[in-house]
């Protein structure tokens, strides 16, 4: 093909030739070593060449002629044609882009001779996002990435990486920080990070193998640079509030609504008392982050030392929640061959949890109650006579009093998380180079709950304090609870790295090695006491026996997991612009039987950079074209175990006399041939940088099928086996595309500006079960015995984590009764549905496109950011307004417009007090856009002052959205199974507001 | 740390050399791997595959609500009872045998039988393996298990007609077992089977009397004759009746009927075979009794302790003649006084709730102490009678059944005939066995099922409803290999 173009070239090239005369030169990098393959045109002849391999040209043109040269990695330049031999000297490139390093498994690569989705987002990008967990700081940074924060103190976001590929096994990507894999990134100060690597495609992922299904996302933290020590400190405060509340009936609404729904005339339309108990539960959050760190170089070592502290008053009441964390990573060189890689982090937390019912309980109790009655006691559903909530009444409904609830919930959870790491390079000859790294992480994690069973019991029952009402001898006091939890994981892992320059063009580098990881054994211990000491100090004396106080003892060690893994990459490229990557992992995992533990993952890449050939050259406005493409196999082994077990535990019978006799039997099936699920994945891309590298973009597309998904399927009936088993029986799919853009430009020295976003767009979908019947997987709990999800047979052809209800149909204006479809379409009752045929798809919490934009501006010494994420296309349910029912609270909006005999063309049906099922009515879209933060910095200028630098910052987070959801917030992770609460707003933490003040300063 | 280094470093070149498959064999930790059989190589060991098939009678699916839905709320002894607007899923469509494929009661009384049926045959599996433990010992497991087994048949037979056998652990990717499980097999074929299991159980259990007290749960000797005799009843075979009849000895009727049903009367001399609820209060999770059983019958409404269902129906009422013991004996009537001096008011739901499932300690518990009469010596005494009287021996069969009377203070029947007689014996099974899951079989066996049902406001239709419907979810699996009952 080449031969071709240049043969073609010279064709019309011949007249030119023909006219002038033979240009010799030699064109050199700054150093005076040549430049090889450099384009080198004249532009009036119109006749070009590359540069030999010691940077030698000859062209046919004219003397004085401009002479053009250019080079990835240089500036281009221009100089008119001597007819000496000429000598002509490239400036390296400003633009960093060329040169830069991307981090992938087990070594790094220039990004331009990258043949793989990679999404590296710098430090810089993300630490402006005050944010604890490192996995939120990246939310609407990448294309294809999607982040499901939430802004409760100490959760984990959930991360999904093109798409859903999994039902019942994991769903995270696996984190490598510093060599290390992890499923815990909590510990990390975001303010250590150096780099994100996203890895997305086949290709990148192979050499993550069996682990790799989910995507990867590799974390690098600071080490030191520069000749001097270097200090940094980062300080700030903020105060956080929810973004959106739901604005509740007030006490007369909310008499006039229950009268109606019950009717009766039980509540006062006159009432004293109007708690709004959002406000009552909730107080304004306060947070701080400290962070200093040291670092520097010298000759033989680099050092970087932090610490970081993390506070936060969260807006719950007595929600408490802090970090401290201290990182120490030293690079050695010990001799001219053997570097050695140190780093050791300490992540400690401590937090007082508080039940997020309590947003639940504070939605629907009704406002006529007090948070205290007036003789000191917590306000409870009690309504008198008189029409008002008092001590002494018939009960109304079964809410708690929310403040008592949180005032009563005495929790504390601690816990420490280890992580250390050495590094081994040693540079056994010119080109091959050994790498050893071991990696060790330390877990433990421990709580109380005390519980004060006796006062809540009299707070519910007995607000009156009357001494009739006596508290069952029989029952607990009280109830201590206490847990600990530890792991210990390890990873090992020894390869060599061959990178060699044959005959100038053949640029090879070939990887090579072998890895153990152990994830050790998580030990749970949970004991339950029943009436300890009131007071904290004397919960566990010394020289005691508290066995007669046990209610429950759970001692649990799960099974250790181990993977032992080979693995090798070839990286080919030729002439600087044709890239061939090959990768292939060999992995053996202990969960699964020994005939079907190993399994292989292969993956091929192949990149060309088209702007580097001559027929291009001449396009003055593109500095980049690449065209990328893989193929590979990818696994996950993080799925439901087969591991055959005696039932133990529930059997004991008695077997006529008083004794307790031992029962055994074995109710399951196992399906030996049980193991990992493998996800095929093809993808295309391009990335392009034009415009004197200011626009830059990549586009990409990918087709990703999971062929043997695990679900739990349904063991014959009259095999007597009541346990689902698991069994490769299922197929997902997930196509989508991806596209990031982005301007950069400089106007003067003064101002200088970008603009940047991403989108992307992933459709998921269920689109087999092969010939099994499946276990139904009913979820989305609303804890009021309805259910909002299934998985089972009928699920085919929807996306994961579908919602499955009865579609509501209006309401009868005759009566202002709400109707749903029955299965054949007439509107039906609520009672005279059938549960089994009435049921409806009606949408997934899976959005079907994600996306990020981001701008900013500098300007002299101020410099102004904004970050936006949105997503479209998933389904949320209002999972609180769906539990309300007889005698709670209602949303003002409906308070004021409802059915009744005066009002027979209100917009929203009659007041109701039966639990309502499951449907369509409390549905809503989930598409949001919100502005995740607004940056607005100011760099103190302090020339020769001690401080090097000092910029000063003010940062709005979240400080605007638009949703269409009326609820809190349509961003809903819940507890992160797309089969559980995410995507139900229930019992869940609402999104924040926060500004944000602080600085940072260098010296 | 260093000497750690070096030695994971080992570890990993270790690897290179192959045996990475050793590294990778990991020890369970979180349950008992089924590999580790040696654990349960002893005779309390042994003794555990076979307690977990008893376990499985004390399951709500088992013997419980879903139980009282087939054999008694069906039948014409009983009504729904609980308030009208209470289904109880589908108890009302039970009581008027509008039921369906999928109604529950249906679908859980087939699943449950067949878990029951998998724990007897992982025991029987699993027994013999465990060479450590006494071999007498294993021999009469297996035989209880075979009994139990036997039990779930004829339960699945009498109401669903013929089932699949599973005679042994499947194989799930065994075709030849998968046609096993999918299969129904004719009511003929799972007869014999079961004689066959309960022959073979005989020889080796042992005999009540030879239980110690805290095991007389245990099926035994005389309960597998029992069972066989009954088995011999629905297939008529009334030669092979009085002659395992007369096998089960050791059992005498007790003076007081009432006596049974109380927590003195569990075990006594006349029972055969009982299921042992032994649980102890609200709350009680661990230790078990026949879940929601007594409460699911409790009194229900304000004075009341349960959810009402189950309750004495009027035909059944109208069964008793003036004088039978055994009316107040089995019928909790509204406004009366029990015999714990427990008052139930005349303001609870229904004016009669089932006196056998009374738990009098713990009325309300999840987990109640109420045992289950399965076969007793009375049922075996009017089976032996019947058949006496087939064989045209009727004057051999009236002392018996007079023997059943004059514990229920009646006088001795008037009946002489053989058809009268007859009509006699299957009267006084009604009241004699009432409440205790035989009515609805009864009826169906003794071909009273039109007649009766018509009295008790119900339509039974012939050819239709002596068998329940196969559960739908069974029929999907079978895709075609298996059948409905005609009619549904």
């Amino acid at each position: 093909m080449r031969n071709f173009i240049f043969s073609f070239l010279a064709l019309i090239m011949l007249p030119a030739y023909m006219s002038g005369q033979v240009i010799k030169g030699k064109l050199v990098d700054p150093t005076g070593m040549g430049i090889p393959g450099a384009s080198v045109v004249a532009v009036d002849s119109k006749t070009s060449t590359d540069t030999d391999f010691d940077g030698n040209f000859s062209i046919n043109a004219k003397v004085g002629e401009i002479i053009k040269f250019s080079m990835i990695g240089f500036d281009a330049i221009s100089v008119p044609a001597t007819a000496n031999l000429m000598t002509v000297t490239l400036k390296e490139s400003e633009d960093t882009a060329l040169k830069e390093v991307i981090i992938i498994g087990y070594g790094t690569r220039k990004k331009i001779d990258n043949t793989s989705a990679i999404t590296s987002i710098k430090a810089d990008e993300v630490s402006k996002m005050k944010v604890l967990n490192a996995s939120q700081a990246i939310q609407g940074k990448a294309a294809g990435v999607q982040v499901i924060s939430s802004d409760l103190p100490g959760s984990a976001p959930s991360v999904i990486i093109r798409g859903l590929g999994t039902a019942l096994g994991g769903r995270t990507p696996l984190y490598i920080v510093d060599g290390m894999p992890t499923d815990n990134i909590n510990n990390i100060n975001t303010n250590d990070i150096t780099s994100y690597e996203i890895l997305k495609d086949a290709s990148s992922l192979a050499i993550y193998g069996t682990r790799a299904a989910n995507g990867v996302i590799i974390i690098s933290t600071k080490k030191g640079k520069g000749n001097e020590v270097s200090i940094e400190i980062e300080t700030f405060a903020g105060f956080r509030s929810p973004l959106k509340t739901v604005k509740m009936a007030g006490s007369n609404k909310y008499a006039h609504y229950s009268n109606d729904a019950l009717q009766t005339t039980t509540f006062s339309q006159d009432q004293p008392v109007n708690t709004d108990w959002f406000d009552a539960i909730t107080r304004t959050g306060v947070y701080t982050q400290n962070n200093i760190s040291v670092s520097g170089s010298s000759e033989n070592i680099k050092y970087f030392f932090s610490v970081g502290n993390y506070e936060e008053k969260a807006i719950l009441n007595g929600l408490d929640f802090s970090r401290t964390t201290f990182r120490s990573n030293n690079e050695f060189k010990i001799s001219k061959k053997l570097t050695l890689n140190q780093n050791l982090s300490f992540g400690t937390t401590k937090s007082a949890p508080k039940p997020l019912d309590a947003f639940t309980n504070a939605y629907k109790q009704s406002p006529i109650i007090p948070v205290r009655f007036s003789n000191g006691q917590y306000g409870v559903s009690f309504v008198g006579a008189n029409g008002f909530a008092g001590p002494a009444g018939s009960s109304f409904n079964n809410v708690g009093n929310p403040v008592a609830q949180l005032d009563y919930f005495n929790e504390q959870q601690r816990s420490i998380i280890l992580q250390g790491g050495l590094k081994l390079d040693y540079e056994i000859f010119d080109s091959l180079k050994f790498t050893s790294q071991f990696n060790g992480e330390y877990y433990s994690w421990k709580n109380y709950n005390y519980e004060d069973s006796k006062a809540i019991w009299e707070t519910n029952n007995n607000p009156g304090q009357l001494s009739t009402i006596i508290y069952p001898a029989d029952r607990n006091i009280n109830v201590l609870t206490k847990g600990r939890s530890q792991y210990f994981n390890w990873n090992l892992s020894n390869y060599l790295t061959y990178n060699k320059v044959f005959a100038e063009i053949h640029d090879l580098e070939v990887t090579a090695g072998i890895e153990s990881s152990v994830r050790g054994p998580r030990e749970e211990l949970r004991i339950a006491r029943r009436n300890v000491n009131a007071n904290a100090n004397y919960w566990s004396l010394a020289n005691v026996d508290y066995g007669g106080t046990v209610l429950s003892y759970n001692d649990a060690v799960f099974n250790e997991n181990k993977i032992a893994s080979y693995f090798g990459r070839f990286q080919y490229k030729l002439k600087d612009r044709y890239l061939l990557t090959g990768t292939l992992r060999r992995d053996g995992s202990s969960n699964f039987g020994r005939e079907y533990r190993w399994g292989t993952f292969p993956a091929i890449g192949l990149g060309w950079i088209v702007s580097k050939e001559n027929f291009l050259t001449d396009v003055k406005a593109l500095n980049l074209l690449k065209l990328r493409g893989s193929w590979g196999k990818l696994g996950n082994q993080n799925v439901p175990l087969n591991n055959q077990a005696y039932s133990i535990a529930g059997n004991n019978t008695y077997l006529g006399g008083s004794i307790l006799f031992d029962g055994t039997t074995i109710n399951s099936q196992i399906d030996p041939s049980l193991s990992w699920e493998v996800t095929e994945e093809a993808s295309i891309g391009l990335d392009f940088e034009l415009l004197n590298n200011k626009l830059k973009g990549s586009f990409d597309v990918y087709d990703k099928s999971t062929n043997n998904v695990i679900l739990n399927t349904r063991p014959l009936i009259t095999s007597g086996i009541s346990n689902s088993s698991p069994a490769h029986v299922g197929e997902v799919s997930n196509k989508g595309y991806e596209i990031a853009l982005r301007w950069d430009d400089k106007v003067n020295d003064n101002v200088s500006y970008w603009i940047g976003g991403n989108f992307s767009n992933n459709t998921n979908e269920l689109t087999k079960i092969n010939n099994a019947i499946l276990a139904p997987r009913t979820g989305g709990d609303l804890l009021n015995g309805q259910f909002t999800k299934i998985l089972d047979n009928t699920s085919v052809g929807k996306p994961l984590g579908s919602f499955f209800m009865y579609e509501y149909a209006g309401f009868d204006a005759t009566n202002g009764n709400k109707l749903y479809f029955d299965a054949t379409g007439n509107k039906v009752t609520q009672d005279a549905l059938n549960a089994s045929t009435d049921k409806r798809y009606v949408g997934s919490i899976l959005p079907t496109s994600t996306y990020g934009v981001t701008l900013g501006v500098n300007y002299k010494n101020i410099d102004l950011s904004v970050d936006g994420y949105g997503t479209s296309g998933a389904k949320v349910y209002n999972g609180k307004k769906a539990q309300r029912f007889s005698g709670e609270n209602i949303e003002n909006s409906l308070a004021t417009d409802f059915w009744s005999s005066n009002n027979t063309t209100a917009t929203t049906p009659a007041p109701f007090n039966q639990v309502p099922v499951a449907s369509t009515y409390y549905m809503e879209s989930g598409d949001f856009f919100r502005i995740n933060n607004i940056s607005l910095g100011y760099k103190i200028p302090l020339e020769g002052m001690f401080v090097n630098t000092c910029r000063i910052y003010v940062n709005a987070i979240n400080p605007f959205i638009t949703q269409k959801f009326s609820g809190f917030s349509p961003e809903l992770n819940g507890d992160g199974d797309p089969y559980g609460s995410q995507g139900i707003e229930l019992n869940a933490y609402p999104a924040l507001r926060s500004i944000v003040i602080g600085a940072n300063l260098k010296f | 740390m260093k000497k750690i280094y070096i030695s994971l470093f080992a570890l990993s070149c270790y690897f290179i050399s192959g045996c990475s498959n050793d590294f990778l064999d990991v020890d369970q930790t979180e349950s008992v791997s089924t590999k580790d059989i040696e654990l349960f190589n002893n005779d309390a060991g042994a003794a555990t595959f076979v307690t977990s098939i008893y376990s499985k009678f004390l399951d709500y699916n088992m013997s419980s609500f879903s139980w009282n839905g087939v054999t008694s709320i069906a039948s014409d002894d009983a009504d729904k009872g609980s308030s009208p607007g209470d289904t109880g899923t589908d108890k009302d469509v039970m009581d008027a045998l509008t039921y369906n494929p999928s109604s529950l009661s249906i679908v859980e009384i087939f699943s449950a039988n067949y878990e029951a049926i998998n724990r007897c045959n992982q025991a029987i599996n699993i027994i013999p393996q465990l060479d450590k433990a006494d071999a007498n010992l294993r021999a009469r497991l297996i035989g209880e298990a075979k009994f139990l087994r036997a039990f779930m048949y004829f339960t699945l037979v009498k109401t669903y007609g013929g089932v699949p056998i599973i005679d042994r652990l499947p194989n799930p990717s065994s075709q030849e077992d998968r046609i096993m499980q999918l299969a129904r097999k004719s009511k003929e074929e799972v007869y014999a089977f079961i004689e066959k299991d309960l022959t073979e159980a005989a020889l080796v259990l042992l005999d009540k009397s030879q239980y110690p007290n805290s095991e007389k749960g245990r099926a035994s000797k005389g309960a597998a004759y029992a069972l066989l005799a009954k088995v011999n009843l629905y297939q008529k075979n009334w030669q092979k009746v009085i002659d395992n009849c007369n096998l089960v000895t050791g059992y005498s009727i007790v003076p007081n009927y009432a006596s049974m049903f109380r927590l003195a009367g569990e075990n006594d001399a006349e029972s055969i075979f009982e299921i042992q609820g032994t649980g102890q209060g609200v709350g009680s999770a661990t230790i078990k009794g026949i879940q929601n059983y007594s409460v699911s019958q409790g009194a229900r409404g304000a004075g009341g302790w349960g959810w009402g269902f189950n309750t004495p129906s009027e035909s059944l009422l109208n069964a008793y003649e003036a004088g039978d013991v055994r009316k107040n004996a089995t019928i909790i009537f509204a406004g009366t006084t029990l015999y714990d001096d427990r008052v139930v008011p005349l303001t609870v739901e229904n004016p009669r709730y089932n006196y056998k499932a009374y738990s009098s300690a713990i009325p309300d518990a999840d987990q109640s102490d109420t045992n289950i009469k399965y076969l007793r010596y009375a049922d075996v005494l009017l089976m032996k009678a019947e058949a006496l009287n087939e064989l045209n021996q009727t004057t051999v069969a009236i002392p018996l059944l007079n023997e059943i009377r004059t514990r229920a203070g009646l006088a001795n029947t008037t009946a002489t005939s053989q058809a009268a007689v007859r009509i006699a014996i299957w009267k006084e099974r009604r009241v004699e066995l009432a409440f205790e899951h035989d009515r609805f079989y009864d009826l169906v066996r003794t071909g009273q099922a039109v007649a009766a049902f018509a009295i008790h406001g119900k339509t039974f239709v012939a050819g239709k409803h002596e068998v329940f419907p196969i559960p739908q979810i069974f029929i999907n699996e079978s895709a075609g290999l298996s059948n409905q009952n005609p009619g549904y």
